[in-house]
């Protein structure tokens, strides 16, 4: 049994589930002890002599464990698809919200867990409560009632053979549990061995290049000799171990059987010849029937024993997991909505920072400092600056993904942190750097903001960013399947894809971060036009590392280590900053060397053609 | 997941393949057979022993003897003797197999490990990592399963229900015909269920992986669901698939929910209907009992038979996936009359080289020129202009289509390939750190260098400067890809690992990656000391690194179309020209 308040919630809302398995459960241990019984007087019956009367008994009895088997027939079904759907839909109801969670919880969580350990507790850990939940307390019950029922009626029997089989009966719980115990750490180590294997060959794989290129196959041939062997013999050692034991408790129980065997015959034999044995003064009166039955109540009780042992192991396993995923479920959420937060509606796109300071949690020198604009609505306004200067930063803050100080940023001057967080990024559209595609048809992921949109739509977008082209000659079209399971695109065709489902949104204000980056002079120049065009009247942020990507846009911002040096027309920009001048100048050179037709090449080929 | 040229293998060639692995250990193999013979012999004259026991006990009147008693202890006796006998008998068996087993699934791990390793660089760019390590190591697992436990397992139910059943028929030939009714119906049970069941396991294993998928997806991409506000989708998304995975698990539950209360259900039938045909047919209790008890015996054996059919399947894929692993042949191979070549000069010659990855695609076309030993020269040129392309051929990692590569005037084809790049130092370009410690990626794991060997060639490229720095030095811990690391670094150690392998050609691909200037400082000094080392050709993106070469190559798709000393292109101001201006004056971007 597992407890705790992420818990506690499945156990009563599916408590009659529970009940009903459990009563179930209770009730197939109590019918099934009959079996033993009725055939223990089947055999004395026909032992004594079968005639007319106790041949009709002895039939009735036939159709008694007929009748019990089915009663079992029924009752094992129920309580199987009681519990273990009441675990199962826990399982379900958790993972789900777990999910939740997971939508909840801001960019920093994810900047400071790795998917890896997240998934670990959707996968590892939820099964591992699970099986306590289910499969663990039918085992506790199963075996307690079983135990408790079979004693009885041992008792019952023979006090003298139940306390003679009492001994082996408490070894055999405590076997149980040290069992467990060793076992669990044996299999572990036989886990580790694999994983060692599964690691080993994952590197080596991966470094290839350097193996081939130090000529080292052989020596990487010998190393992984040592970590299969070592899983050899941790694979050796653990069938050992788990061999070792159950051969002593077979050797155990057989132990048993074969005292029951002889010293119940002897009571037997004692009994039938008028003299039976007397033991602490109680005279000892035993039928063949009832020894086949007694050992029969032995042979029940056994796998309760064992079960009891191995159920307290799971528990404390399961125990450490449910605390990992209540931890999780338990994470403060830090990017959420004021109470009275603020819809944004009929938002027009005018962005104000106001003396705007910016560190990441966890560092210690800030990333933006002390930025003060205002862009305008409608305006196009670039943003230029070296790797690591704060241009993402800037951008990627009108989102909401991490608190900023109050008043700093303002968008149609209400405060960034008092607008409700859905009505904002309904309003702001982007491209990130990352172009992460889900594995999904290429016009689902252009749609994705917009479920009402169709393939009309999502061709509009994808003419808009000009990838529209491409994406009618992959052989399935718009149907095509992209992200980590379909089919591989190029960094250009994400980058386009990504920036027509940004586009698709038809925000206020549209945020390019860097997403040209991976297209071609060509087709940069077309998408440039088009935002031109399409997103006339609307506010539209683009920042770039080229400068001519900019160049036509209203207005730029040249940024350097976290401050604004300057933010003006790129005309005047050429007159005044020194910054932006070089930029163009050696831009334009870049041009030259990757369109390959420089002077240059022009002389070389003359040269080469004379 | 599968490969490129995955197919399937007809079972009497797997059978074959496999056969191979097996014969080493065919004796112990035999031995362990013969062990489970005597064992399920055992197992079947266990209840035989008590059967005679209540016959005794039975049969006692109130006349009876102490020789009764004596019978019945003798039994008693007998019974822990043989069960004692059993389980050693077992034990011997398990081990016996076990060891057997493992060492045949080492062979074999071994043995696609070795195919993995020596296949060519070409070739593991077309095979995903992930697919070769589940082969080597997953697979391979299934396939242990096979010898360790499936294969034996099967021959031991199939003895046990035959000998069951001999016992049977041997008890009473009437009762075991109508105990067989039960048994066709059990059989024909646990046939139809296991067809059930297998399916909806994959099934289930299908949806969960599909669930898993999405959820590693979709944490990786939170960002974009939050920034487009789709989470209620992306919900119900998820909410689709939780449930496909929920249905899937209960359809589970409620095959093993029915089949195995009901094998219950025919197992107590059964033994109603021996009591009531062995009555009518007026046996003793002993045999009653006996029949009562061999029953147990006989429903096992049939549930596990129809269960190992499957773990013999799962086996049959696994080894067609790895017996199509070592079909592949490696791709660039050492010609027979290739010769081992201890020393080289070092003259580096390309002879009209053409070569392309894909068919025709050109990424050098005619490209010739020497290099004289001992000397350094810098390739230059914008991005896809082929210059890295020029190291790797020089090693050997693809076969160039037209032309000839010489070194020392030696075609690189008549070298061995071990030779040619044992005498190759390659410092690459994202320096590939290994986990482990530094010193395990200096050396790479090869003894026979010693500390001290470690130690000196650290200090001649400058290395050892920031690893003294570091709380374990040499014996500091490198996490995975040495994330733990800057780009200088790795590079001062991919420096080290060379120099300590006593390379006498160099050829490095330079980071494009910023590095700090200190660290820049020592690489730099570094390098101007591994000139001296033999003949060097660098990918550079540095002047520093440029202006120390005794010649530039610049390139342009795939042509070298100037050459030169640095200052030399300077005064040309032609191409090499403008990419200096571009690439190597203080940058802005």
């Amino acid at each position: 049994m597992l407890f705790g308040i992420h818990i506690r919630k499945y156990y009563k809302k599916y408590a009659v589930l529970f009940i009903l398995g459990i009563l179930f459960l209770i009730f197939v241990d109590w019918i099934q002890l009959y079996i033993p019984e009725f055939t223990g007087k089947i055999v004395d019956l026909v032992n004594a002599g079968v005639d007319e009367e106790s041949k009709k008994t002895i039939l009735e009895y036939c159709l008694w464990i007929l009748l019990i088997a089915f009663g079992m027939f029924v009752g094992r079904m129920t309580w199987r698809f009681c519990i273990l759907t009441a675990a199962r839909k826990t399982d379900r109801d958790l993972r789900h919200e777990m999910f939740l969670k997971a939508e909840k919880l801001s960019l920093s969580y994810y900047h400071d867990n790795k998917v890896g350990t997240i998934m670990a507790w959707f996968t590892n850990d939820l099964e591992t409560i699970e099986e306590a939940m289910g499969f663990g307390m039918t085992m506790l019950v199963d075996a307690t009632f079983l135990l408790v029922f079979t004693l009885i009626k041992m008792i019952n029997y023979s006090l003298a053979l139940t306390l003679f089989s009492l001994v082996p009966i408490i070894f055999i719980i405590i076997w149980g549990a040290l069992v467990e115990k060793y076992m669990t750490i044996k299999w572990d180590q036989r886990q580790q061995s694999f994983d060692d294997i599964y690691d080993f060959a994952q590197e080596n794989f991966t470094g290839i290049r350097v193996i081939k290129a130090f000529v080292k196959e052989n020596k990487e041939i010998l190393a992984f000799s040592k970590v299969a062997k070592k899983n050899v013999s941790k694979e050796i050692s653990f069938v050992k171990t788990s061999i070792t034991f159950d051969v002593l408790i077979e050797i155990v129980i057989a132990l048993v059987v074969a005292s029951l065997l002889g010293f119940g015959g002897w009571f037997v034999y004692a009994f039938v010849t008028n003299d039976p044995v007397v033991l602490m003064g109680v005279e000892i009166i035993l039928t063949p029937g009832e020894l086949v039955t007694f050992i029969g109540l032995f042979d029940t009780l056994i796998w309760p024993l064992i079960a009891l042992g191995q159920i307290v192991s799971m528990r404390a396993r399961a125990g450490a997991s449910l605390n990992r995923v209540s931890k999780y479920l338990d994470t403060p959420e830090d990017i959420k909505d004021d109470p009275d937060a603020i819809r944004l509606t009929d938002c027009k796109g005018k962005i104000t920072f106001n003396n705007f300071t910016f560190t990441y949690p966890g560092d210690k020198d800030a990333s933006l400092k002390e930025v003060t604009l205002t862009i305008e609505p409608g305006e196009s306004v670039g943003v230029v600056g070296r790797i690591g200067c704060g241009k993402s930063t800037l951008v990627n803050s009108l989102l909401h993904l991490y608190n900023v100080d109050k008043d700093a940023i303002k968008i149609d001057d209400v405060d960034l942190m008092d607008i409700n967080i859905h009505s904002l990024r309904d309003n702001v559209a982007i491209v990130p750097q990352d172009n992460f595609l889900f594995s999904d048809t290429v016009e689902n992921n252009i749609n994705f903001a917009h479920q009402d949109h169709g393939l009309e739509e999502a061709i509009n977008a994808a003419k808009f960013s000009d990838v529209h082209d491409n994406i009618v000659e992959f052989t399935n079209g718009y149907q095509t399947v992209t992200g980590e399971r379909g089919t591989t695109l190029s960094g250009g065709q994400k980058q386009r894809i990504s920036l027509a489902r940004a586009y698709a949104k038809n925000a206020p204000i549209l945020i390019l971060d860097d997403s040209v980056s991976a297209v071609d002079l060509k087709t940069e120049e077309k998408i440039l036009h088009n935002l031109k065009e399409y997103r006339k009247g609307k506010t539209t942020i683009v920042v770039a590392s080229r400068v001519s990507t900019v160049s036509h846009l209203d207005k730029i911002i040249v940024m350097q280590e976290g401050r604004v040096e300057a933010f003006d027309t790129p005309a005047n920009l050429a007159k005044t900053s020194p910054t932006y001048q070089k930029m163009v100048f050696l831009q334009k050179l870049e041009k030259e060397v990757e369109g390959g037709d420089t002077p240059g090449k022009r002389y070389y080929e003359a040269k080469r053609g004379s | 997941m599968r490969l490129k040229g995955d197919h399937k293998i007809p079972n009497r060639e797997l059978v074959k393949h496999l056969y191979r692995f097996i014969r080493p250990e065919l004796f112990k193999f035999l031995l362990a057979m013969l062990l489970i013979v005597i064992n399920v012999g055992l197992d079947i004259v266990c209840p035989l022993l008590i059967t005679r026991h209540t016959e005794t006990l039975t049969s006692l009147t109130t006349s009876s003897g102490q020789e009764a008693l004596l019978a019945i202890i003798s039994f008693a006796v007998g019974f822990f003797v043989l069960s004692v006998f059993n389980q050693v008998f077992l034990y011997a068996e398990t081990m016996l197999l076990q060891r057997t087993g493992q060492k045949i699934i080492y062979n074999l791990r071994m043995k696609v490990f070795t195919h993995i390793e020596n296949m060519s660089q070409n070739q593991f760019t077309e095979m995903p990592v992930g697919s070769l390590v589940t082969r080597v190591a997953s697979y391979t697992s299934s396939m242990s399963e096979l010898f360790t436990n499936t294969l034996v397992q099967m021959l031991r139910n199939i003895l046990t229900v035959l000998g069951v059943l001999g016992i049977m028929i041997y008890l009473s030939p009437i009762l075991t015909a109508f105990l067989s009714i039960i048994i066709v119906v059990l059989f024909v049970v646990s046939m139809i269920f296991n067809n059930y069941i297998s399916k909806a396991f994959t099934k289930e294993r299908g949806y969960l992986s599909d669930l898993n998928t999405f959820l590693s997806e979709n944490l990786g991409g939170m960002k974009i669901t939050q920034i487009f506000n789709q989470e209620k989708r992306k919900e119900e998304q998820f909410n689709e698939k939780n449930n496909a995975y929920y249905r899937s698990r209960i359809k589970l539950m409620i095959g093993f929910g029915i089949y195995r209360p009901f094998v219950s259900f025919l197992y107590f039938g059964a033994i109603a209907l021996t009591f009531y045909v062995g009555l009518e047919i007026n046996l003793t209790s002993a045999m009653i009992v006996g029949f009562y008890l061999y029953l147990s015996r006989f429903f096992n054996p049939i549930q596990n038979l129809a269960d190992q059919l499957n773990s013999l399947q799962r086996a049959k894929t696994a080894s067609e996936r790895l017996f199509n692993l070592l079909d592949v042949k490696p791709q660039v191979l050492d010609k027979p009359t290739a010769r081992d070549i201890d020393h080289f000069e070092g003259k580096i010659e390309f002879k009209n080289v053409w070569f392309a990855y894909h068919n025709e695609e050109w990424i050098l076309k005619n490209v010739s020129f020497v290099i004289d030993p001992k000397t350094t020269v810098a390739f230059v040129g914008p991005t896809g202009s082929g210059k890295t392309t020029i190291l790797s051929l020089i090693v050997r990692n693809y076969e160039i289509q037209k032309g000839q590569i010489l070194i020392d005037d030696i075609d690189i084809k008549d070298i061995t390939i071990t030779s040619l790049r044992r005498a190759i130092g390659q410092m690459l370009q994202d320096v590939f750190l290994f986990s482990g410690t530094i010193k395990t990626n200096i050396c790479l794991h090869d003894e026979s260098f010693t500390d001290e060997d470690i130690l000196e060639a650290s200090e001649y490229v400058n290395a050892d400067k920031f690893i003294n720095k570091l709380p374990n030095k040499f014996e500091e811990q490198v996490i995975e890809r040495g994330e733990n690391f800057s780009q200088g670094q790795r590079q001062l150690l991919s420096f080290a690992r060379t120099v300590l392998h006593k390379p006498q050609i160099l050829i490095l691909d330079e980071a494009t990656a910023n590095i700090d200037t200190e660290t820049e400082v020592l690489i730099q000094e570094s390098l101007e000391k591994m000139k001296s080392i033999g003949t060097m050709l660098v990918v550079a993106h540095r002047l520093s690194t440029i202006q120390k070469c005794d010649q530039i190559f610049v390139l342009l798709d795939g042509e070298i179309i100037e050459k030169g000393t640095h200052q030399e292109l300077l005064k040309h101001r032609n191409f090499y020209y403008k990419l200096y201006q571009l690439q190597f004056e203080e940058t802005i971007h």
